[in-house]
């Protein structure tokens, strides 16, 4: 980090190491070190003291030399030609009669990042591993692992790995586990450490002395391993059975996992399992840090997933803290809505009601989402509240509510009457655009129940000027499409002149679609009223425990999954029409890709990817080469977002161009060519041939017609 | 578990000081944490784990400090969150107070302590009374090479080292109840459950052994004895010392304790608890100017408060944070649950003696009011 007079700090440092006066006094010498150590936390750049720094490093006072060491690590990836000097000091301390300082010394120089450390540090690491003080052992062990790591792709060193499994018997418990770690590194390539019967008794046999994250991480290691009868299953879940009420909640889930997978065959004992982890499980949901807390909560979704009822009666747990944070209300919200059943969903329904009115919009929206979730099953009671809720007259409130409906009618169409009573009363109208889509939709949808529901859309066709979201004005389109086909005799026309080619296209369908007749349009656009998939009662299917057993315990369940609440109403708004409309609507009006550039590809890459790729589509243009200067084919590629790897220059022939974009996820690899023999069509017109990863057929029709436009516009220019 | 590197940042996103263990994650994706951690707060949407790129943020917060471990693996969350509390207790164990200005004044000892916490992204030795042995404070100004490596870091009893010694040997035994209670704004008990701990304050020289007798109904239960009041504990859970097998045979607590400060065992008891104290509360508001709170509690005290306020108002909701409750009560357990007796055998045969102090206090007490 530059920083204003940093280089006479550096200066001043290095005359105050070097003077022998200063040497001479310790404490003032280790002061000075001291500072130095300071100026590099504070993102100092102090490499140009590395010398004097190695200097002190020969000192008999530990934490002087676990500084110096420090230092060096930090810089011996800059400076390895200084740092090779250093390594002379730090073989010798290796050898010290102090174990401390003898582990301390290998440490820190197998924690050099740089190259051709291996060399020097082997042979301590050996002896290392032999030495009488464990805690120098513990050091070596995973020395091994650091030093694979420096030279990734050389030869396992056969020697080595076999010392490593023979130190699974130390009785030093932190080397046993460091070994697995070590063994893991290095053999990653194999599959990692192998866990045969004997060493997976050894370990069970020890787990008793190991502290908890060694246990957690043997635990883990023992899901390597098969038993090879039931008898020999049931001994060892007999002896890991204490674990599964560890104090440690790592511990009892790691245990947990292991019962999981070792019975996957016996699924009383899973339930078993389950069951009695419940506690445990449940306590680290009430842990008092909440970063816990949402591990417990994530890990109890999942356990849910298997076995909906195990925490039904623990619903009071659930119930948010005023001073949690949203994600663990999120979370406690999303629990509350799987656990209610007959009993409590009065309670659930008062607790989840207080939440709407959480100063958060996040919250309170969220927990109008669970409502609406919850009146899948229990609609009267439901409704009861959300219709409440409307007369709070609150913009935000109004809004998820509204949306609510609109998946509650589409997954539960029996209650379509109440919705209709009640949005017709409802005075307020929403004011963000989700809001105002979804009332579109429902008076679309279901205007012939709503009385009002032609001048509420009126309202809106009126304001349709100061509309900002195209979104909404798609919505108003279909909507008035929908309400004129039920109620012909309103609707209209409010065709203004728009800049959003969506909305534009969007308008003309619905024009020609009219064009065509009635009955014609009404084939297209109304599509089923609610999701046919739906039966009445939306329990959830009970998922096999295999289904989430291999990423429990992870960080999976922690991130794997948004906030599922939100993306529910997102994903139960994918309403039927545009469905329908989808697939009429083949080429004539393609709907927009983005292009974008993203970071460059090198040549080596495009090279290897042309390579490896197959050509999806393989199209002649119909017109020449544009006969533009290099540059501004160049420049007008790039101004579409695509972006120019190489092409042969003037007039040689055949003519080829590389070309290549981003669009939607996918990467886009085109070759232009032109005057080619072989391929047919080329002479005259342009041939543009395209690859893809991964395959998206839409993005390349978006693309080639974006190519298309701009070369000929292009020619159009030159000529 | 494996974490690639632990930070302490400040508030503003600032590294105080880091720890690069494993090197396969590039240093400076630490600068997209800050970035991504306000982009979420913007949203509303904060969440533990954040990711840039295949790189995985672990978080947490304490006082005005971040602590981030970064991975690149699909590595045990809970485990990693679990490193990061034991990095805060540590600290917490050798400043009082951990906060930056205690990270800025001791960074000597935080790289001390933050390379035998871990090594190669692997836990080593995290119990801050071993730590506390070899790596001292004030203490190693110039002591040559006196620091050795501690018995105890390879010692079978890994929580006790040998040869302490004491004068008078004594033992503090500190029983204490939180009561968590949630009431609703119409006056039902929603949850309600008492979460205990048992703190010990050892003075005893050598390797004593001792054994905690306590009024525990599945150990009367099983010795067949059912005079007097006896309590029924689930989620029991004990500090490492405590051997597991022989409690969960006869319900023994028997162990060599850890020198000086440590919590024994903690346990939570769900049974529906009458809230000890009992609060009702009237909030109106009689214009947007006036608003009159009566909180009316138990017997003795009623509050009664007006607040004129400015006639500004605010178009958003306000909150409607519940009554917190604090209280202590010393001498006394909600549960009922007695030390009967704490035995100490030591092989020199030495007499301690034991001392037990009761205390019930306000865990998560609160009642919600309406508005």
């Amino acid at each position: 980090m530059p920083y204003f007079g940093s280089e006479e700090m550096v200066k001043e440092l290095k005359r105050a190491l070097s003077n022998p006066n200063v040497q001479a006094d310790r404490l003032r010498y280790k002061n000075y070190i001291t500072k130095v150590i300071r100026y590099m936390t504070q993102g100092l750049d102090v490499s140009a003291l590395f010398m004097d720094m190695v200097k002190a490093s020969a000192t008999v006072d530990i934490a002087q030399k676990k500084l110096v060491y420090l230092y060096m690590c930090t810089y011996a990836s800059d400076k390895p030609d200084l740092a090779l000097l250093a390594i002379n000091t730090l073989r010798k301390d290796c050898a010290d009669p102090n174990p401390m300082v003898r582990g301390l010394a290998l440490r820190n120089m197998c924690n050099f990042r740089m190259p051709g450390m291996t060399e020097y540090i082997e042979q301590p690491i050996v002896a290392g591993l032999r030495d009488k003080a464990s805690y120098v052992r513990r050091v070596a062990v995973l020395g091994c692992a650091k030093m694979h790591s420096l030279q990734p792709n050389t030869d396992i060193d056969g020697t080595i790995v076999n010392e490593l499994y023979a130190l699974l018997r130390d009785p030093d418990p932190v080397v046993v586990v460091n070994c697995l770690r070590a063994l893991e590194e290095i053999l990653k390539d194999e599959g990692g450490v192998v866990i045969n019967k004997p060493i997976a008794h050894h370990l069970l046999n020890r787990m008793k002395d190991l502290d908890s994250w060694a246990q957690s991480e043997v635990l883990t290691f023992l899901l390597r391993y098969r038993p090879r009868s039931d008898d020999e299953l049931f001994d060892i879940l007999s002896l890991l059975d204490s674990f599964l009420q560890s104090a440690h909640a790592h511990v009892a889930v790691a245990t947990l996992r292991l019962f999981l997978q070792l019975a996957s065959a016996h699924p009383a004992v899973q339930a078993d399992a389950l069951l009695r982890t419940s506690a445990p499980l449940l306590a680290t949901c009430g842990a008092a840090s909440r970063e816990l807390r949402f591990a417990g909560l994530c890990h109890v979704q999942q356990v849910m997933r298997s076995q909906p009822g195990l925490f039904g009666t623990h619903y009071k747990r659930f119930f948010c803290g005023y001073s949690e944070p949203t994600y663990i209300k999120f979370r406690k919200m999303e629990i509350l809505v799987e656990l209610v059943n007959d009993e409590n969903v009065a309670l659930v329904l008062e607790e989840l009601r207080s939440y709407c009115t959480d100063v958060s919009p996040e919250l309170a929206q969220a927990a109008i989402a669970a409502i609406g979730r919850i009146a899948r099953t229990y609609s009267e009671k439901c409704l009861d509240i959300l219709t409440g809720l409307l007369a709070l007259k609150q913009d935000h409130i109004t809004s998820a509510v509204i949306q609510t409906f609109r998946d509650l009618v589409w997954f539960c169409p029996q209650s379509t009457a109440a919705v209709c009573q009640t949005v017709e009363a409802c005075v307020d109208s929403p004011q963000d655009s989700e809001g105002k889509q979804a009332l579109l939709w429902l008076l679309g949808e279901h205007g012939d129940q709503i009385s009002s529901a032609p001048y509420v859309m009126e309202g809106y066709i009126d304001g349709l000027k100061t509309e900002l979201s195209s979104a909404v004005k798609m919505e108003l389109l279909t909507a008035s499409v929908k309400m004129f086909l039920c109620r012909p005799r309103i609707l209209r026309g409010g065709n203004v002149e728009e800049s959003d080619v969506c909305v534009r296209d969007r308008a003309l369908l619905c024009y020609r679609l009219l064009q065509r007749g009635v009955e014609e349009t009404r084939k297209v656009v109304t599509g089923p009223k609610s999701d046919p998939s739906m039966s009445v009662l939306t329990g959830r299917q009970e998922e096999p425990i295999s289904q989430w057993a291999s990423t429990f315990n992870t960080l999976g369940p922690l991130s794997g999954r948004g906030l599922c609440l939100q993306t529910a109403v997102i994903s139960a708004a994918d309403q039927p029409s545009s469905s329908a409309e989808k697939e009429l609507l083949p080429d004539d009006t393609e709907e927009e890709i983005s292009l974008s550039l993203g970071p460059p590809l090198s040549h080596e890459t495009f090279e290897k990817m042309w390579l490896d790729l197959e050509i999806l589509h393989r199209q002649t243009l119909g017109f020449p080469r544009p006969r533009t200067a290099p540059d501004t084919l160049q420049a007008a590629l790039q101004l579409v977002k695509i972006q120019t790897l190489a092409f042969t220059p003037g007039d040689t022939v055949p003519w080829k161009a590389y070309i290549y974009t981003r669009s939607t996820g996918t990467l886009i690899l085109a070759e232009l060519l032109q005057g080619d023999q072989q391929a047919p069509g080329s002479d005259e017109s342009l041939v543009v041939s395209v690859k893809q990863q991964p395959v998206n057929q839409h993005a390349i029709r978006g693309f080639v017609s974006i190519l298309k436009s701009v070369l000929q516009t292009l020619n159009v220019d030159s000529s | 578990m494996s974490a690639s590197a632990v930070f302490v940042l400040d508030l503003k996103g600032k590294v105080l000081i880091c720890r690069n263990y494993k090197g396969d994650v590039d240093m400076s994706e630490i600068d997209h944490f800050f970035t991504l951690l306000m982009q979420q707060e913007e949203e509303g949407l904060v969440c533990p784990v954040m990711s840039h790129g295949n790189v995985h943020f672990l978080w947490i917060k304490h006082s005005n400090l971040y602590l981030v471990a970064t991975t690149n693996k699909n590595s045990n969350a809970s485990l990693v969150y679990a490193f990061l509390y034991k990095l805060v207790e540590v600290f917490t164990e050798y400043f009082k107070e951990l906060e930056e200005e205690s990270i800025q004044d001791n960074f000597v000892v935080v790289y001390e302590l933050l390379d035998e916490l871990m090594d190669f992204g692997f836990p080593q030795t995290t119990d801050s009374k071993i730590l506390q042995e070899y790596i001292t404070q004030k203490g190693n100004k110039l002591e040559v090479a006196k620091t050795k490596v501690p018995t105890t870091v390879t010692n079978a009893v890994s929580w006790r080292s040998e040869g302490i010694k004491y004068k008078k040997n004594e033992v503090f035994i500190d029983v204490i109840e939180s009561i968590n209670v949630l009431v609703n704004a119409n006056g039902s008990v929603m949850s309600s459950d008492i979460v205990g701990s048992i703190k010990l304050k050892t003075m005893l020289s050598g390797m004593p052994e001792l054994r905690l007798g306590l009024n525990d109904r599945m150990l009367f239960a099983l010795t067949g004895r059912d005079k007097g009041k006896s309590v029924a504990m689930e989620d029991v859970k004990f500090h490492q010392c405590v051997r597991l097998s022989r409690f969960e045979s006869d319900r023994t607590i028997s162990f060599i304790p850890p020198d000086g400060e440590s919590e024994l065992m903690s346990y939570r008891i769900n049974t529906h608890v009458k809230p000890l104290i009992w609060i009702e509360s009237v909030i109106e508001k009689f214009s947007h100017s006036r608003v009159e709170i009566m909180v009316k509690g138990g017997k003795e005290f009623l509050m009664r408060a007006h607040f004129g306020l400015p006639s500004v108002e605010n178009h958003e909701l306000e909150g409607r944070p519940p009554i917190t409750v604090k209280f202590e009560i010393p001498y006394f357990t909600v549960s009922g649950i007695q030390v009967r007796y704490m035995k100490i055998i030591e092989k020199s045969g030495y007499q301690a003696l034991p001392w037990v102090r009761y205390i019930t206090q306000s865990g998560d007490y609160q009642l919600r009011t309406n508005s």
